[in-house]
């Protein structure tokens, strides 16, 4: 009896230090966003929780030895979008970060020719001049557009959206400004502007060359994580977001982050950490606790309550949403607008280790032209076939691929001689035929679909692998919580960006419910690993919104 | 060399289809001295009635009259010139292979009622998407009825018109136009699946979003084509689009508008950078202080002009204007009515085949690839029911548009070609209206080749320029948005400019406005 009173005295003591235990603000998801959002509010001297469900950081920007002595980037592999000022304010290269720019663009061809597009303007002028002297011409002359409309993008990317549907007079005036400025870029910007916005990559790339074998793997940037195809309208956009890419200010530049994409999660939780932040890993969030339409803390898998006076949810706007908070807390009508909220995750990944690097029958060797990516997309029929399978609920059977072999930079990663690959694939939808929950049944036939289409031009590929892992859309909702696996936490169409993002009215990291944030890729300016959304969410928090 | 004739009029009008002679009216009757010049021996061009199999007589290619502009029917008092309208929206069927098929009617009551048959959460729905097709209306029509604001004034600021626009978008409370400036970009079967869970119903309206276009039902901006086909639909012409050009002819021709037929353009001719003029007929030359081409823009700028006269950023920027012809017409007479397996007896004026957003889609996906699907997409007018003089007593006619079929067909078009396309056209047709095939009297297929050879459209495109987003915010480009040109006195009012194809006639009747506010 003494022993029981003693026991639960304990139990009551300790649920009284947790619950007294007040933090400024818990960060919900140690993504690179969640990170990132945490690092800013403690350099700004908040007290921080973050919490993450898993054993390790980084969410989708997560690197793990999936095989002894093999490091995966197991979701996502480059860095291009990562903004180069946070990489500065949060001192991220003192904390561990180091990007190793890609070389080369490599496109193999099923016909033994290829064609590889390089750092050096140059060599990439002599590449395309064997497929069309006109397009080599144009080349550069697209990158200088596309470099003027991102500069323009760029401050709409770095700073909150503008809402056009609020009334508040101060947001009329920042369209109003906003306006002038798009005025000031000239008429020929505008037209490109809206061009791009709204036409599809295939015919936005048409405008500028004739070449198919050069169009093709340029216009797959516009459907990376997008449940379209390379000739659905409103693609052009996604192809400048992946343009956007920049590092140290160079734009159209990717990398690969040395010891794979989970460093910069790394990073950011080092930094947050230096500021004094808290993280727990395994600690997963199952409800949001609010009182009287105030988020006053989260309730952890297993009941233990944390307060605090803020929570930054970097997960998806429907498990934020709708999946964390009870029913009845939400005004209906926001509920089934978050809802709508399109996800449908459209790609999968399939990693390797491999015993020895597989030559491309078409250029063999480990040169500089396979250190960068390489894509399976020889033509944009092929692209477009790929979709056309995917629409009607089936996964491609000959599908685009992005290719990486990132233990050729970063030897750190595999043991010598050997390699990991990292292999992006589209399309392979959530919702396939049977329902998400299917996927279990189909993934080894999608990994074989996926191997078999790159031993094509890679015949050595079987033999090598010493390991596959592949992962559906449905693995990446199960395993990292990725809603409906969809790699931008929300499609990126015309709908769900800027001040739409999640959905009109809301997209300045507020949510319906009083002091509970958005952090996450749902949030304007999207997904990819860009880091911007957790950090002007911090800021629009902080109050330290530049302009 | 040439023979010049010294006219004196003012205004020359390239091609007296349906919005030559609207902008012809127009001008006319504001006692401007018109001449209409038409390639073809009859006025219309793709409104023109014809007749292809003696004593059968098909609508126009385009035979959706249901567009039309109320206001510019009674500005050119077209009534008193012989237009009458029927005064109810048409009702629309959706056929199936199995099944009564879908008959959608233009009372919401009623229509709620047949789509009960299906769903009744879809009977509420649809007078819910009705209510806020209502309510939107004024706002998107106010956009369809009006010259495209100037984005930006002259000082560089955001323009007066852009701004009145923009209220009368932010009238509508906050949570319509948050939904209006969503939808826009979307594709219409997102849109559609979220109000409905019927296929047929959803397929059924999905039509017009994708019709004439190379975007399926999946391609984001569809929507806006649906809205756009939902807000302008009103009454149908009595005597279809044949009626509309005859009422349109008349009406031109009494304000005092002249129109020569079989006179081709050869050229726009231009004097230090002003439109002086065209030559017609290989050589014949007409002057006059205001040129209006409504053929198409790519003609027009590219083709009727002289080299040099529009700088190279046009050059480009028109010819990569998208105009990509993916739409057939096919007319069948019968020797009797048709008869509907589902709707035996029932009077229906138009159908729309296909019978889920899926089958709509897949009808579009060969075109991406040069070749058309085996059960192609169907958009069906029977005349009979208005036009009791388009065919012999007894018999009928059915203007069938089908769609997605490529101009640029892999392999080529040819004589074996067309025949297979028109018995695709017959199959897809019997699935509904079974032994039809032994009815047919005579079956004419025209193919976009065959309508940029007759109509002298490029690449045949019924809308002289696909309907994306890009090419309806900026019809055709920013430099000829608002109906001028660069080339001073030459302008354009053809279905490729704003607010773009189909028998409106609006593009027609904001061209005249245009030229008489700068004359």
């Amino acid at each position: 009896m003494n022993r029981d009173s003693t026991l639960s005295r304990r139990t009551v003591l300790s649920a009284f230090r947790i619950m007294s235990k007040k933090y400024d603000a818990i960060v919900v998801g140690g993504g690179h966003n969640g990170l990132i959002c945490a690092a800013y509010l403690a350099k700004a001297g908040k007290k921080v929780l973050v919490l993450e469900m898993r054993h390790v950081l980084g969410g989708a920007a997560v690197s793990e030895e999936l095989y002894p002595g093999f490091t995966f980037s197991v979701f996502s592999y480059v860095v291009s979008l990562l903004r180069p000022h946070i990489i500065r304010e949060l001192n991220l290269t003192r904390h561990g970060l180091e990007i190793i720019p890609l070389e080369c663009s490599f496109l193999p061809l099923p016909d033994g020719d290829s064609l590889c597009r390089w750092a050096d303007p140059e060599l990439t002028r002599r590449e395309i001049m064997r497929f069309s002297s006109r397009d080599a011409d144009m080349y550069p002359e697209f990158g200088l557009a596309l470099k003027k409309i991102a500069y323009f993008v760029k401050r709409i990317v770095d700073n909150p959206a503008p809402d056009p549907t609020s009334s508040n007079p101060i947001e009329l005036l920042k369209m109003l400004r906003l306006a002038k400025s798009f005025r000031s870029v000239g008429d020929d910007l505008v037209y490109l502007h809206t061009k791009l916005l709204t036409m599809s990559a295939v015919d936005f790339l048409d405008m500028w060359f004739e070449s198919d074998v050069l169009k093709a793997p340029m216009s797959v940037s516009g459907i990376i994580g997008t449940f379209l195809g390379v000739r659905s309208p409103g693609t052009a956009y996604v192809l400048l977001h992946h343009y956007m890419g920049e590092i140290d200010g160079a734009f159209r530049a990717w990398g690969f982050s040395k010891g794979g994409t989970g460093q910069v999660s790394l990073a950011a939780a080092a930094a947050a950490r230096e500021h004094g932040a808290e993280i727990r890993t395994e600690a997963p969030v199952v409800q949001f606790l609010i009182r009287r339409g105030t988020c006053k803390g989260v309730v952890l898998d297993g009941g233990e309550e944390i307060l605090a006076g803020h929570v930054f949810s970097s997960l998806d706007p429907q498990r934020t949403f709708v999946g964390l908070i009870e029913n009845g807390q939400l005004d209906p009508d926001f509920v089934s607008r978050i809802k709508r909220y399109k996800l449908r995750g459209s790609s999968g990944k399939v990693n390797l280790a491999l015993d020895r690097f597989p030559d491309f029958s078409c250029r063999p060797g480990d040169g500089p032209h396979v250190r960068g990516d390489i894509a399976i997309a020889p033509s944009i029929e092929y692209l477009e076939r790929a979709y056309d399978e995917a629409k009607y609920g089936e996964f491609s059977q000959r599908p685009y691929l992005n290719v990486v072999i990132p233990s050729l930079v970063d030897p750190s990663l595999a043991p010598p001689g050997k390699h990991v690959m990292s292999i992006f694939v589209q399309y392979a939808p959530y919702y396939v035929n049977g329902g998400p929950s299917s996927w279990p049944e189909k993934r080894e036939a999608f990994g074989d679909a996926v191997v078999d289409t790159l031993a094509e031009y890679c015949p050595g590929l079987k033999d090598a692998v010493l390991y596959r892992q592949v992962l559906t859309p449905w693995d990446m909702e199960q395993q990292i919580g990725l809603g409906e696996g969809n790699i931008f936490q929300g499609e990126l169409s015309l709908e769900q960006l800027l001040f739409q993002r999640p959905t009109a009215g809301w997209a300045r990291y507020r949510t319906p419910i009083k002091h509970l944030w958005l952090c996450g890729s749902g949030a304007h300016p999207g997904g990819g690993v860009m880091g911007a959304p957790g950090e002007l969410a911090a800021k629009t928090f902080l109050g330290t919104l530049g302009g | 060399m040439n023979h010049r004739e010294k006219t004196d009029y003012d205004v020359i009008i390239i091609g007296a289809g349906h919005n030559g002679l609207t902008a012809g009216a127009v001008l006319a009757k504001k006692g401007r001295k018109v001449l209409l010049l038409e390639q073809c021996s009859q006025v219309g061009g793709l409104a023109a009635r014809e007749e292809f199999h003696s004593g059968y007589t098909a609508p126009g290619v385009l035979h959706d009259t249901s567009g039309v502009r109320h206001g510019l029917i009674q500005a050119l008092d077209l009534r008193l010139h012989g237009l009458k309208v029927n005064p109810d929206p048409p009702s629309i069927y959706a056929p199936q292979r199995k099944g009564k098929g879908l008959l959608l009617h233009h009372d919401p009551e009623r229509a709620a009622a047949e789509i009960g048959l299906f769903s009744t959460k879809d009977a509420e729905g649809y007078k819910e998407f009705r209510a806020f097709v209502n309510r939107v209306r004024p706002v998107v029509n106010g956009v369809l009825d009006n010259t495209p604001p100037q984005l930006f004034d002259s000082g560089g600021g955001v323009g007066w018109q852009t701004l009145r626009r923009a209220w009368s978008v932010r009238r509508l409370g906050k949570r319509d136009m948050a939904e209006l400036l969503r939808i826009v970009p979307m594709c219409a079967a997102d849109w559609l699946n979220e109000w409905f869970e019927t296929d047929l119903l959803k397929a059924l309206l999905a039509g017009p979003s994708v019709y004439g276009t190379f975007m399926g039902p999946r391609s984001p901006g569809s929507a806006l084509n649906l809205l756009i086909w939902e807000c302008r639909k009103g009454p149908l012409v009595v005597g279809g689009a044949g009626a509309l050009v005859d009422a349109l002819q008349r009406a031109a021709k009494a304000y005092g508008a002249d129109i020569r037929t079989n006179a081709q353009v050869d050229a726009i001719t231009t004097e230090g950078g002003r439109a002086t003029g065209v030559s017609i007929n290989g050589g014949e030359l007409l002057e006059s202080k205001f040129v209006i081409a409504t053929c198409d823009p790519k003609q027009t700028l590219l083709d009727l002009l002289p080299s040099g006269a529009i700088n190279e950023t046009l050059e480009h920027r028109m010819g990569t204007f998208r105009a990509r012809g993916t739409t057939a017409k096919v007319n069948v007479a019968l020797d009797k009515r048709i008869q509907l397996a589902g709707r035996p007896g029932e009077p229906v004026e138009m159908v729309r085949t296909g019978e889920s957003l899926d089958e709509l889609e897949q009808a579009f996906d060969p075109v991406k690839y040069g070749r058309y699907h085996e059960r192609p997409s169907l958009d069906i007018y029977i005349p009979a029911i208005t036009d009791s003089a388009c065919a012999p007593e007894g018999h009928s006619v059915l203007s069938v548009l089908v769609h997605f079929v490529p101009y640029h067909l892999k392999g080529r078009w040819n004589y074996r070609e067309r025949e297979s396309l028109g018995a695709a056209v017959v199959a897809t047709l019997s699935a509904f209206a079974p032994g039809i095939e032994d009815s047919i009297e005579s079956l004419e297929v025209l193919t976009a080749m065959e309508l940029e050879s007759r109509y002298g459209i490029t690449e045949g495109q019924i809308f002289h320029g696909e309907h994306a987003l890009d090419q309806l915010l900026i019809r055709p480009t920013p430099e000829c948005a608002r109906y001028g040109t660069p080339v001073e006195g030459l302008y354009m009012c053809g279905s490729g400019s704003h607010p773009g194809g189909g028998l409106t006639c609006a593009p027609g009747a904001l061209g005249a406005r245009a030229v008489l506010t700068n004359s």
